[in-house]
């Protein structure tokens, strides 16, 4: 890691523990159930927004597939629980199987590349969903019921959420300053290239895959114990995987503090505007997506990016370097025209 | 299972295969020319299914002629989005994950508004035809899904005459096997990758009246269509129109024989086993993940070249 220099570098490591403290103390001031709420289903968003994060802006590996790792992490959790295991050990149980599952997608569909990588994620999600649909062990299309002994605590299940946003946050960070990251960026960049580096494309993917995966897991167990009830046509579909990577796009993709400031704009729309107009939230998050493609595609983070470019008046030296790579499928050197 | 009802069940695969050549290659003409992969066209079908709905309920129209009155209506709906929203994602080679999500978020909204509109109750259109069958020996078939086979193959016959003696079917298939020298020769690649995506559109909104006339459907109507569409132009080859027929005939007849695939299953010994009905939605998902391991290059890369593009 480098070493902060300057105020703006020491704010940039002052302020997520701040927030983070804020997060762990917030539940003294007895604050609204409907906030605790809120920011437990951001935060469990947003974990699964920074795993997918991970494979789809670190290594420019775009799945809709990571419904897969949020229902199994949900289902596994279920079941450990029913079994009589405590459900932090469900968390796990739930993170295991979603990289076991993760390395049985990922070793096939990762001699894929680019659409086709993401053309098969999508029918492995809707494979699995029809699967669990039918399987009996966890009542088919029907759902699962998750019974508790002890009383419902809010602030219990709002810090493990946080607990695990904090988890997610922190891997990122490390894989991002680490020599592991820099050969996932070389493998966005270009795969073939990073290859002859030295860069192992495929297992570098695959673990990178796993990692994403458990997080999600872990998400989706820590979200299934709150909601205590649950179905495939829920946690499977294909939309909650399109959720999960709306976050990451909307806040800015490739960065740690994107995913976050996405999965609190989501967790907020979710909640709250959702709840008001109902009938409206696909044209929501279909405006959203259609806007910030075109007109911002680096996300809320090239926003801001722009912002304090445009305050400290330096020139701008390149547009969106991130969403070049991911989104347009090449590096920012080349431009935009053709 | 005797050799009639083997019979029975190839017709109805084959007529099947119809309807899906008609649905995928819309998708294929936009995924060959532009390089999209157009996940709005599931909202382009259900929008097909209920105008040729609407048209049946307000004014009595038949719902084959309202699928062909659905082809210019959705041909000018598909290039006013393509100069709304596509033309202002930037060229590639390769599909980007910007126009897959651009796509995706246009699918959202039409979904949205046919919420709003007709609600989320299942409809279907239902016509005389509907319930009517023709006999022929022991086997019979309803007359829809024959009228709507017959549809289906006329226009994609329209649709290769287009593609074959017309500039704009020459143009496109410059576009589509390289699309450099093409503009280097003269194609407008804005006009016609405008004109594409009308095209594309219009065969999806014709396709999705078809459907309609075969399946109930509510907004949510075209996502399997969507994923077996994928099925069709990857077994196709993502890029020809006649590999769009051969990938249908196959999904077609893998779904309508997947009752009578037995899987050895290992349990206290080796043995048979049926798959069980529920789990055969399973087939055009597993075909396509399959089917991209195996054959990336679609069916087509196992015959010869002359395959591609035409």
């Amino acid at each position: 890691m480098k070493r902060p220099s300057g105020v703006g570098g020491w704010l940039k490591i002052i302020l997520p523990w701040l927030l983070l403290v804020i997060l762990l103390l917030l539940p003294a001031t007895h604050p609204s159930d409907n906030l605790i709420r809120l920011l437990f289903v951001t935060a469990v968003w947003t974990t699964t927004g920074l795993g997918w994060n991970l494979l789809g802006g670190m290594a420019g590996q775009v799945s809709f597939g990571f419904a897969v790792f949020f229902g199994l992490g949900a289902y596994t959790t279920a079941l450990l629980m029913h079994a009589g295991h405590s459900p932090y050990f469900g968390f796990v149980g739930g993170a295991a199987i979603a990289i076991l599952a993760s390395f049985l997608i990922g070793l096939p569909t990762f001699r894929l590349r680019g659409p086709y990588f993401v053309i098969a994620t999508i029918g492995v999600t809707e494979a699995v969903r029809v699967v669990m649909n039918n399987l009996d062990v966890t009542g088919g299309s029907s759902g699962y019921r998750i019974t508790e002994d002890q009383a419902f605590s809010q602030n219990e299940h709002y810090y493990s959420a946080i607990a695990a946003v904090a988890v997610a946050v922190l891997v990122s960070t490390v894989i991002a300053n680490s020599k592991f990251g820099l050969a996932l960026r070389a493998i966005k960049q270009d795969e073939d290239a990073a290859a002859d580096l030295g860069v192992n494309a495929f297992t570098s993917k695959l673990w990178v895959h796993a990692i994403a995966a458990g997080l999600t897991g872990i998400a989706g167990g820590i979200y299934a114990r709150r909601a205590a009830f649950f179905y495939p046509g829920d946690v499977f579909a294909f939309s909650t995987g399109i959720s999960i990577l709306l976050m990451p796009v909307i806040g800015g993709i490739g960065t740690v503090w994107g995913p976050v400031l996405g999965g609190v704009i989501y967790g907020m729309v979710e909640e709250q505007i959702s709840v008001k107009f109902p009938n409206l939230h696909l044209l929501i998050y279909g405006s959203l997506l259609i806007a910030i493609i075109l007109l911002e595609p680096d996300g809320l983070m090239g926003l801001l990016r722009r912002l304090f470019r445009l305050l400290r008046r330096k020139r701008e030296d390149s547009g969106s370097p991130n969403a070049d790579q991911v989104l347009w499928g090449r590096g920012g050197v080349e431009g935009r025209e053709l | 299972m005797d050799s009639v009802e083997y019979l029975d069940l190839l017709l109805k695969a084959l007529l099947l295969a119809g309807v899906y050549a008609a649905m995928a290659v819309g998708m294929t003409v936009i995924y060959g020319v532009m390089k999209i992969v157009n996940l709005a066209h599931a909202g382009f079908l259900m929008m097909g299914a209920y105008f040729a709905l609407e048209l049946f309920q307000r004014f009595h129209v038949d719902p084959i002629l309202g699928a062909i009155i659905a082809l210019p209506v959705f041909f000018l709906f598909g290039m006013a989005v393509h100069w709304l929203l596509v033309r202002w994602l930037p060229k590639s080679d390769t599909p980007t994950l910007a126009s897959l999500l651009l796509m995706f978020g246009f699918w959202l909204v039409l979904q949205n508004i046919a919420y709003l509109v007709w609600g989320n109750e299942d409809q279907s259109i239902l016509t005389p035809l509907t319930l009517s069958s023709v006999q022929i020996g022991q086997i019979s078939i309803p007359k829809v899904n024959l009228v709507v086979f017959a549809a289906a193959v006329f226009c994609m016959v329209v649709l290769q005459i287009v593609f074959h003696r017309s500039w704009f079917g020459r143009s496109m298939r410059a576009l589509i096997q390289n699309p450099y020298a093409a503009q280097i020769v003269g194609v407008d690649d804005q006009k016609t990758a405008r004109l594409t995506f009308g095209l594309g559109t219009a065969f999806a909104g014709f396709a999705g009246g078809l459907l309609g006339m075969l399946f109930s459907f509510s907004p949510d109507f075209g996502r399997p269509f969507l994923l077996r569409s994928f099925v069709i132009i990857v077994l196709g080859g993502l890029e020809s129109v006649s590999g769009v027929a051969l990938g249908a005939i196959l999904l077609a007849i893998l779904e309508t024989f997947g009752i009578n695939i037995a899987l050895p299953v290992y349990w206290h010994g080796w043995s048979f086993h049926y798959l069980p009905p529920s789990y055969q939605q399973v087939i055009p998902f597993a075909l396509l993940v399959v089917v991209l391991l195996i054959l990336p290059k679609g069916l087509s890369s196992l015959f010869s070249r002359k395959w591609k593009a035409a």
